[in-house]
């Protein structure tokens, strides 16, 4: 009786895994094509004239080019043109050994000096490129040899490979020598390693690309053709999707209306991935009356994000409690939020004794507006009169770089590690520690958790800076990020929105 | 006629210097600065003034505008920070769209507006003419945005017949072409054609109580040789500037049903540029539609000429 029932276990086992490595395989057929409606026009490529790509460009990045890493369902690195690497002590060197054989569409080879030579175009300061500012931390790449080639930060950076992952401008790697040959014409004639090849642009409505017959990854790409068209409306881009021109569009929460009728759908298929990092606010603590922990706090505790949720987004946003989110391997037993209390806040602003007025930073957009509004409800409810400045989004940085502010607004991006960004938050002294704020124990904190390599104890002290940051108020969290993606149920293959981008690279129709 | 064209022609100097000194004034003087937008996160005081002192905004205002309009006159427009594109390039490429989506939004206002016009000439005070009126006046009252949305609501999500959005240019499938233009020619042109209609219909009325054409019905030609041929002409010179002053209203209209219906016209051009507060080729765009406006309208008065011959002897 045992050992029957053990072999009908047995049995079911081998039958699950069967079916679980032979199901792909059959599914992921080749061929067909795929349009994808974007918000945006995609503006170029080459870095030095676009400085940086928008998620419409980190899109059509994830097809023409490779990165060295890719991360993976949990969220690690994974080798994509590198295959291996490994650190110094002190994790300020990285060495990654390279993918041989991998060509440029163009065909020439892909090697470590087209890595170093990327980065020491982007660096150059002769260059003047809006996206060195991204790399500032990497001091030097270096071409060991052939397939070698050697990082130098000026930071330690524990989880530096995660980073490469991102298809942003510095990390894409594009063919020097159509660099070099094309010139000004280049930007629009991108030339990488990736598995899609441009075949043609038209500004402001299509981009084809075209399958790369000679991929140095087995099997991929699977579609021959994707068109990435931008649809800068979202009910016709939503329209486009239900009329059968698109088969991918992009979304955002505030089209919540549609990405609710979207599950509702069984033609289509709804992809959220809740990010790491928020959208996020900061209080400048050397002004009155935020000099002040009570009324920081109060402020903290009247606003309702649940509330503020239904209001602007239909419920679909996530309220933050901490600025790692969802998407974060940060996991917190305790993150020290404030709980959302209006009688204590209006409590501890009659406590505070003095009026409560001021004005907070107010991008000049309808969303933008729209959440300044509901906060100055929620506020004024608890005796705090808040006035909205609207400026416009360019003017948000020189105004909070210069601290000429009471409360902006600002956002943590999805990043595969929160060092980058925790450390210039919140590290005394940083040009973008816009709550004025030092405090030697945050200091440590942040110190210690850039330079541990075990993620739980990484883990732990995110956790306490994050108790330490909510319960001094001095910056606050609204909503997590989450990145939406609304495409015809037979589109499959697309893997987590990682920073909101979709990835068509491995896509195939069912 | 010579004399009329050359003097007509002399005005449009002093409108057009006008225009630029707006357009320029206009880029100038809106919040934010572009050196700001240029630099994004890296904004340093120091960077900041390099880069006024390469744009040249360290120069007093008057010696900026003659230089920009010094580049304008020789067609250097300028370039795209972000896409690093010429703008007059930019434009040119784009440019075809919207023509072709206008002239196609004329024709379809035309094609309701003149025959409903005449229409309701003809049955003055009548229950069709009534009726239409009040049609002209709710269609008039209805924003394109609108339209927009209910057409593609209509014809490509629920009867799946034009697509919602897109574009296929003319050289590559002329018919796909025409069915692209299709929706956003008619929301343009549903937008025209009570203004087309109305203004018709008034001047028509009043032509036909004039003596000429009393002196044709008793000559016994038939009533539609009358109205098309005798009384449509003298009866269009409202029409046709009316059409003219339209061009602006249709390019307005452009900026939101070439973003709405996703065609790559220099609507989009110039919307997409707000969105990334590409300030040069805003300036670029807005510059380049106010000086067409400006020679369409020109053009319209020298039809006018042709139309009505008091006009060209200078006896009107």
């Amino acid at each position: 009786m045992a050992t029957s029932g053990f072999r009908v276990c047995a049995l079911a086992l081998v039958f699950v895994a069967a079916c679980l490595t032979a199901a792909p395989a059959s599914a992921q057929k080749q061929g067909g094509s795929v349009t994808v409606g974007l918000e945006l026009d995609i503006s170029g490529f080459d870095p030095l004239k676009v400085g940086v790509f928008d998620t419409s460009g980190n899109i059509a990045a994830t097809l023409i080019f490779d990165t060295l890493t890719y991360l993976d369902d949990s969220g690690k690195a994974q080798g994509r043109l590198a295959e291996s690497w490994t650190n110094s002590e002190d994790f300020k060197t990285w060495t990654f050994k390279l993918r041989s054989g991998v060509k440029f569409h163009d065909g020439t080879p892909f090697n470590a000096q087209a890595v170093a030579w990327n980065f020491a175009r982007q660096k150059d300061p002769k260059n003047k490129c809006r996206c060195a500012f991204y790399i500032a931390n990497i001091l030097t790449v270096e071409a060991k040899d052939e397939l070698t080639v050697v990082y130098q930060l000026s930071d330690p950076a524990v989880n530096f490979p995660a980073g490469q992952a991102v298809p942003s401008s510095n990390n894409v790697v594009q063919s020097p020598a159509a660099i070099q040959a094309k010139g000004d014409d280049y930007s629009r004639n991108p030339v990488g390693t990736g598995p899609y090849i441009l075949k043609s642009w038209t500004a402001g409505d299509r981009l084809v690309l075209e399958r790369n017959p000679s991929y140095w990854r087995k099997g991929w790409p699977r579609l021959d053709r994707i068109v990435l068209r931008p649809l800068p409306d979202a009910q016709s881009r939503f329209a486009s999707l239900l009329s059968g021109e698109s088969d991918v569009v992009w979304a955002d929460a505030f089209e919540a209306d549609n990405i609710l009728r979207a599950r509702k759908n069984k033609a289509l298929t709804v992809h959220q991935y809740v990010g790491s990092g928020a959208t996020v606010y900061a209080f400048n603590t050397k002004v009155a009356p935020f000099d002040d922990l009570r009324v920081r706090q109060a402020l903290v505790m009247a606003l309702d994000k649940k509330k503020m949720s239904q209001v602007l987004t239909n419920g679909l946003s996530l309220p933050a409690t901490n600025p790692y989110g969802q998407g974060s391997w940060v996991k917190c037993k305790d993150d020290g939020a404030l709980p959302t209390d209006p009688a204590k806040a209006a409590a501890l602003i009659k406590e505070y004794g003095k009026p409560v007025e001021f004005k907070m930073l107010v991008t000049a957009t309808p969303r933008g507006r729209a959440v300044g509004q509901v906060m100055q409800q929620f506020w004024k409810q608890v005796g705090a009169n808040m006035e909205i400045e609207q400026v416009d989004q360019a003017t948000i940085v020189p105004r909070a770089f210069q601290r000429q502010f009471q409360l902006t607004p600002w956002r943590i991006i999805d990043l595969p590690d929160p060092d980058t960004q925790m450390y210039a938050n919140f590290r005394t002294g940083s040009p973008v520690a816009l709550a004025n704020y030092s405090n030697p124990v945050l200091d440590r904190l942040l110190e210690r958790a850039r330079v541990t390599a075990d993620q739980a104890r990484r883990s732990d002290d995110y956790c306490e800076i994050s108790r330490l940051i909510n319960s001094e108020a001095i910056w606050f969290w609204t909503f997590q990020n989450d990145y939406y993606a609304v495409t015809k149920a037979k589109v499959k293959g697309i893997p987590k929105l990682y920073s909101g981008v979709i990835n068509l690279a491995g896509a195939w129709i069912e | 006629m010579l004399g009329f064209f050359a003097r007509r022609l002399l005005y449009l100097v002093p409108v057009l210097l006008a225009v630029s000194l707006l357009t320029f004034m206009v880029g100038a003087l809106l919040p934010g600065d572009l050196a700001y937008v240029m630099l994004g996160d890296q904004a340093t005081p120091e960077l900041i003034a390099a880069l006024h002192k390469q744009l040249g905004y360290d120069l007093p205002l008057w010696q900026r505008y003659l230089q920009w309009l010094g580049n304008v006159v020789m067609g250097d427009l300028g370039r795209s920070f972000r896409t690093g594109d010429l703008v007059l390039g930019a434009v040119l490429d784009r440019l075809p769209v919207s023509i072709e989506l206008m002239i196609l939004a004329q024709v379809i206002a035309f094609s309701i507006g003149v025959p409903l016009a005449i229409l309701c000439a003809v049955n003055r005070g009548g229950a069709i003419d009534r009726f239409l009126t009040g049609m002209a006046f709710g269609k008039l009252s209805m924003p394109s945005y609108m339209v927009a949305i209910l057409l593609i609501y209509l014809f490509a999500v629920q009867l799946n017949w034009l697509p919602a959005t897109g574009y296929v240019p003319f050289t590559e499938d002329p018919l796909a072409n025409l069915r692209s233009f299709l929706l956003p020619a008619l929301t343009l042109g549903f937008g025209e054609w009570p203004v087309l209609m109305r203004v018709l219909r008034s001047d028509m009325i009043a032509t036909l109580q004039e003596d000429f054409i009393a002196m044709a019905k008793a000559k016994g030609l038939r009533p539609a040789r009358i109205l098309l041929v005798h009384a449509l002409k003298p009866s269009s010179l409202t029409l046709v500037t009316v059409a003219g002053i339209n061009i602006g209203r249709l390019i307005g209209g452009a900026l939101i049903v070439e973003t709405i219906f996703a065609l790559p016209g220099i609507g989009r051009l110039l919307v997409g540029a707000i969105y990334a507060r590409d300030f040069i080729i805003m300036q670029g765009v807005v510059l380049f539609v106010a000086a067409a406006f400006v020679i369409v309208n020109f053009l319209v008065d020298m039809l006018y000429a042709l139309l009505d011959p008091r006009i060209r002897h200078g006896r009107a």
